[in-house]
């Protein structure tokens, strides 16, 4: 068993608290973590990306080397393809629709590339693909923090790596009891959201 | 008994300090180490302490230490530069109670403002002990060590974790906490402690400095043999005639790149400084051709060079100053692609990967509501009417010298605004001159520009942002902040009697009234001499985590009709609520916080 995973998001996002879960999950299945992240200005809307890896044997740096991530979940759409380089031919990605641009795109002196080429080009490097609008959904439930639990439900019911019980007990573990309700109807939102057709990308 | 637990490297260090029973901790804020002295508190028995800078926290260090306490001072690598005096004279001196510094480098300079190499400082320059630790485990494992060795050779040792070991997250196995902790006693040895040019007759009237050196030059044969036993150093055998050398971390991406390639090559795998000179030659003996893998500058590379020479071994040592990339972060792939130039059948070895794509940078910037938004953009609309220049300083107000802002023309390191200012307003320079620099800073060491700012009279309007915390390393207390590391009540230094006491002429504005902060600023700077504005506002983002509100809150909206896209809320002020769409400004409801702000800015009267 050998698992690398990219997330990559902006900051605010939840990315951390999603590598986390992942890796506490992964621990108490007896495996091997090692992971990091960037965090340097996760307080003022930077890139944040977190590397987690998960093995039944040795795990050298805790970095996931370039095309070595099994799959490479996107936060935000454009984070994901600044990681582009890191996935494995055959690896699957998953991407959060909603996009957060930056302030030379405001400017007028970058520009956000389409969606549709967000995801063409991420298909030249996966085999794989899933796009839902987790932020718009948690919205819709009320709060846009619910954002990292949809992505984690969602990511479960793809990555068979991740059983969905285990992944939503590490995240409940996590979380004040009087949140788990709404929680766990995130997480099984994303479940259901990644299932649809229209999901599938690649 | 021991229990195993999913830890952070600055947390898993801060265990390994707390299993060796250190008993006085502190240090300055600096990304990627601070996680450690916050961590510390937990721990009973300890004196923890947010020091107002690192040659402070040196200082503390080393008084626990004389006291017959373990101690640890903690800074990240531009922080040593700042404790480089002390301990230029720590090392005459050497210690009691085991101390190890801890100086946390960040190779790619993720969260830095220079990129540099601790080991130069404190072993090349300072011929201190250093251990490089390869993982956050072995770096738990290295600093009891070094308590332990701190102890017998008297020396002060070195913990140098990158980056990625303070920030990297693996599985921790935590050994018992000490059952009790020394009594505290001091020994007077003037002979060390008191570091002056004395004639020592005991040694035919050589002077003190002299003889200490002399001490200093002697322990490193002693260090030696400790390298060549310790646990942290080691050969691992493989085939062909070119080897692999990895010091820290750069061993932990040769492991991943064999494992990618799926080949074995000799590898000397090495964690401290001094080097283990004998097992050096015996690995260099037994190949033709060495690669250096090593954080950040070619310190070890040139040490191999220069054993090779002595000991007359044939061998070709390529390091990061003849043949690997010399900056930036080193990587598995780093390691594959300087493999394969060498080794020719690496070159298939290294997995397929796309390319990378150019996608636009998320530039850092102030959080949406923070009070220094509107700060900057009154002091920019300010120097665009009386050309005024602008130093700056380390800290969240930095993001303004970025675009769309761009308000302050320098920024080097912590403090350096102020005396920059002095001397361009003592060339004679007919601008007003604004130094603008953060309260923890200010602390750290610009008080210091601040007094020579008066003494010597220059025209220079200070601008303090007094955010009561230290924000951009995740908000650390100092002496402003009327609170101490353990979230305790303390003295709160008022930074206005202070200027005021020192001679200067002082203005406080409120930085969410933009009108009134840019009057004073075009005030401040036609008085002579120095001047003090202090902006006083708590850091936005921490008060809004604490449900504390800074500002009144008003809802505003964007009137279509009346924004004719001129873009100078972005350009001028860049709110990241505040997106560009089809000709129009529109604000993300998501994130704004209504602070009002922008409402302040559109001189359309565009939002309301
Ligand atoms: S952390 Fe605080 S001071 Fe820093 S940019 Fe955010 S609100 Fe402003
Ligand atoms: S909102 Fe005002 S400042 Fe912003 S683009 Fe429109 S008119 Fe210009
Ligand atoms: S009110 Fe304006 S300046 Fe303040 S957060 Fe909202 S959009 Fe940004």
């Amino acid at each position: 068993m050998k698992l690398n995973l990219v997330i990559a998001g902006v900051g605010g996002q939840g990315n951390i608290f999603a590598s986390e879960v992942i890796a506490q999950y992964a621990m108490k299945k007896g495996y091997n973590v090692f992971g990091t992240e960037t965090i340097g200005a996760a307080q003022r809307g930077g890139s944040v990306v977190s590397h987690v890896r998960i093995a039944d044997g040795p795990i050298y740096s805790p970095l996931v080397p370039q095309g070595q991530a099994d799959y490479l979940v996107g936060f935000e759409p454009m984070e994901a393809l600044r990681y582009i380089n890191l996935t494995k031919p055959g690896a699957t990605f998953l991407i959060n629709r909603s996009q957060v641009p930056t302030i030379s795109i405001n400017m007028g002196l970058d520009r956000y590339p389409e969606e549709g080429e967000i995801i063409k080009t991420l298909s030249e490097a996966a085999s794989c693909g899933y796009a839902i609008d987790a932020t718009k959904a948690a919205a819709q439930m009320g709060n846009t923090i619910y954002t990292n639990v949809i992505l984690l439900g969602a990511l479960s019911k793809i990555c068979p790596q991740l059983e969905p019980e285990g992944i939503l007990e590490a995240i409940l573990g996590r979380l004040k009891p009087k949140t788990h309700e709404a929680n766990r109807r995130a997480f099984a939102l994303g479940q259901e959201l990644v299932s649809a057709p229209e999901a599938k990308v690649l | 008994m021991s229990e195993k637990k999913f830890l952070m490297g600055n947390h898993a260090i801060a265990r390994g300090a707390a299993e060796a029973g250190a008993t006085v901790v502190a240090g300055y804020p600096g990304t990627p180490a601070s996680e450690i002295v916050e961590d510390y508190v937990q721990y009973p028995g300890a004196y923890v302490e947010w020091a107002a800078n690192e040659k402070v926290a040196t200082e503390i260090a080393i008084g626990g230490s004389l006291c017959n306490q373990r101690s640890l001072a903690v800074m990240k690598h531009n922080g040593t530069n700042v404790a480089t005096d002390f301990i230029m004279h720590l090392n005459f001196t050497g210690v009691k109670g085991g101390m190890v510094l801890l100086s946390a480098d960040d190779p790619g300079a993720n969260s830095s403002q220079n990129e540099e190499d601790t080991r130069i400082l404190v072993h090349t320059y300072g011929h201190l002990p250093v251990f490089d630790p390869s993982t956050p485990a072995e770096a738990k494992a290295m600093i009891k060590d070094a308590y332990e060795l701190s102890e017998k050779t008297e020396l002060c040792f070195v913990l140098r974790p990158v980056m990625r070991i303070c920030h990297a997250r693996s599985i921790i196995e935590l050994e018992p906490l000490p059952d009790k902790l020394r009594e505290p006693s001091l020994e007077n040895d003037r002979s060390r402690y008191v570091m002056s040019a004395v004639a020592e007759p005991a040694y035919g009237g050589t002077l003190r400095p002299v003889i200490r050196h002399r001490w200093l030059n002697q322990k490193q044969e002693e260090l030696s043999a400790i390298m060549e036993e310790s646990p942290y150093n080691w050969i691992e055998e493989g085939e062909g005639e070119v080897g692999l050398v990895g010091c820290g971390i750069g061993y932990s991406y040769i492991k991943e790149a064999l494992e990618i390639a799926g080949k074995k090559l000799p590898i000397l795998k090495l964690g401290t400084l001094p080097l283990p000179r004998q097992k050096v030659i015996q690995f260099l003996r037994s190949v033709k051709k060495v690669l250096v893998y090593e954080e950040v500058e070619p310190v070890v590379a040139r040490m191999l060079r220069e054993i090779a020479y002595t000991e007359g071994i044939e061998v070709e040592v390529l390091g990061r100053d003849n043949f690997l990339p010399p900056e930036g972060e080193m990587s598995a792939t780093y390691v594959l692609k300087s493999l394969g130039q060498v080794v020719p059948s690496f070159k298939d070895d290294l997995p397929f990967a796309h390319e990378p794509i150019p996608v636009p940078t998320r530039i850092r910037s102030q959080c949406v509501g923070c009070p220094y938004r509107g700060m900057l953009h009154a002091l920019k609309t300010t120097i665009r009417k009386n050309k005024g220049i602008v130093t700056g300083d380390i800290g969240c107000h930095d993001a303004g010298s970025f675009a769309p802002m761009e308000v302050q023309s320098t920024i080097y390191c912590m403090g350096s605004s102020i005396p920059m200012a002095i001397g361009m307003a003592k060339t004679g320079i007919d601008r007003p001159i604004y130094a603008m620099i953060g309260d923890s800073t200010l602390f750290h060491n610009g008080i210091i520009g601040l007094l020579d700012a008066i003494y010597n009279q220059a025209n220079v309007t200070v601008i303090i942002n007094d955010n009561r915390t230290t924000a951009m390393t995740g908000f650390q207390p100092h002496p402003g902040s009327e609170v101490n590391v353990r979230g305790e009540e303390a003295p709160y230094m008022h930074i206005d009697k202070i200027a005021s006491a020192m001679g200067a002429k002082v203005y406080y504005i409120e930085p969410y009234d933009i009108e009134a902060t840019k009057n004073t600023f075009l005030e401040a700077a036609k008085e002579p001499g120095t001047k003090v504005v202090i902006a006083k506002a708590p850091c936005f983002l921490r008060s809004s985590r604490l449900g504390i509100k800074t500002f009144p809150e008003r809802v505003v909206k964007v009137d279509p009709e009346r924004c004719n896209g001129c873009k100078v809320c972005i350009n001028d002020f860049g709110c990241p609520a505040l997106i560009f769409k089809d000709g129009k400004v529109h604000i993300d409801e998501a994130t704004c916080v209504h602070c009002g702000l922008c409402a302040d800015v559109c001189k359309r009267g565009a939002i309301k």
